[in-house]
């Protein structure tokens, strides 16, 4: 569980927008918080995984797939600015993603 | 295994030619349609109206797997006119046929034979019962069991892609309750394969007994190039065992996350995706290891022609 710092915040919108821009072959100029993951990026879920496991390995993270997962159902990401979101929450709660809800 | 380190995989089936990755590589429409126009004549006369751009029978299951083959083969083919021989082969679920046919355990025209006799020999022990198949993302081989189990679905795991990577085959309806189950559960994605045959399943057994019967008479060799089994990473080391694979391939689960594993063990360090799709490149992605794996579209090739 770690503290969201501006430092790890600017790092996580960094990793994310770089990924993007490698992996859907687009300028990282043309990608920005309103970016839509499917409809402009032509991204999918195993790209969400692989980031996934990239900040797993990163901030060296305890959580469980099937966490971020329900998670995921009940706040949809669709994009860029909600995944950078969801990924600095991941990062700050770990597996007790679910308890911000209660 | 010889010093090159390359393994030819070979994907299963794919309606989507969009962008397909053989599309600039030398030799390669010439080659296809060369075989397509052997297969129309061997097997189906309609296979000659397939257009990349336009007719590609993407809801014919029959076609769509006859063309996925061909296409592999094609490229198969001009790899090794490009001095691209593997040390290894693999096929995919029915992408057994194409990686038989490269290792010249198979013809061509066999393969397609037993392409068409798989499919009408397991339509029709299905007795037109309802069976799909899909994919999901995200939860371990132990959660999709309890979740089965739980709610007594007629669903079987049948394969592994990655470590939160797999896919089932069933009865439709049990897949489609399944899928809400395991999104519920926290699934991160999950996908109607939207095939009407559960490959891999133990509800394929009969079907693939008699299979087994009506294929008797084809000539099946070993492998020349050492060609592994999905079911248990073993190679196919003679005729008799190349068969039972092709059958067993049928109705038994399959296992790409280990294979995988037991090809970089073998010290394979590129890996080529023959065929029209990418997702086995995108699925790699997800194996530990130092290797390359490229799609057609990634291999830089001098012109050679067929």
């Amino acid at each position: 569980m770690a503290a969201i710092t501006e430092s790890i915040r600017n790092e996580v919108k960094e990793i994310v927008y770089s990924f993007f821009a490698e992996e859907c072959e687009v300028e990282i100029a043309q990608i920005n918080e309103n970016t839509s993951i499917i409809n402009d990026l032509d991204g999918d879920s195993l790209m969400f995984l692989e980031l996934i496991e990239i900040f797993k390995k990163k901030y060296n993270l305890d959580i469980e797939l099937k966490v971020i997962g329900k998670y995921a159902v009940k706040h949809p990401v669709t994009t860029i600015g909600q995944l950078v979101d969801m990924q600095l929450l991941i990062i700050e709660h770990e597996n007790r993603l679910m308890e911000i809800d209660q | 295994m010889s010093e090159n380190h390359l393994a030819f995989i070979f994907p299963a089936f794919t309606s989507d030619y969009t962008d397909h990755p053989a599309r600039k590589m030398p030799g390669f429409e010439v080659r296809f349609n060369d075989l397509l126009l052997r297969a129309a004549r061997f097997i189906d006369p309609e296979l000659a109206g397939f257009n990349f751009n336009g007719n590609t029978f993407p809801d014919d299951e029959l076609r769509t797997q006859y063309l996925t083959y061909i296409y592999s083969c094609a490229a198969s083919f001009l790899l090794r006119k490009n001095s691209l021989i593997p040390s290894m082969n693999a096929g995919y679920s029915m992408g057994i046929y194409a990686a038989l046919v490269d290792s010249e355990a198979i013809s061509f025209e066999t393969g397609l034979a037993l392409i068409r006799t798989a499919y009408h020999s397991l339509r029709k022990s299905l007795n037109n019962a309802s069976f799909s198949m899909g994919s999901l993302i995200g939860l371990s081989r132990e959660d999709i069991l309890q979740l089965i189990e739980q709610s007594s679905l007629r669903v079987e795991i049948t394969n592994q892609n990655a470590s939160h990577s797999f896919v089932i085959s069933g009865y439709r309806d049990d897949i489609q309750l399944f899928m809400k189950l395991a999104t519920a559960e926290g699934a991160l994605h999950t996908r109607d394969l939207a095939v009407s045959i559960p490959y891999h399943s133990g509800y394929l057994k009969e079907g693939a007994m008699h299979f087994a019967d009506q294929i008797s008479p084809l000539k099946i060799g070993t492998p020349k190039t050492p060609t592994i089994s999905l079911i248990n990473q073993m190679m196919m080391t003679s005729p008799e065992k190349t068969r039972e694979e092709i059958v067993r391939n049928l109705f038994h689960p399959i296992n790409w996350f280990q294979s995988m594993n037991m090809m970089l063990d073998q010290k394979v360090k590129q890996f080529i995706e023959c065929g029209p799709s990418k997702g086995l490149a995108k699925n790699a992605r997800f194996v530990d290891g130092n290797f390359l794996f490229s799609t057609l579209n990634a291999i830089p090739f001098p012109a050679v022609l067929p």
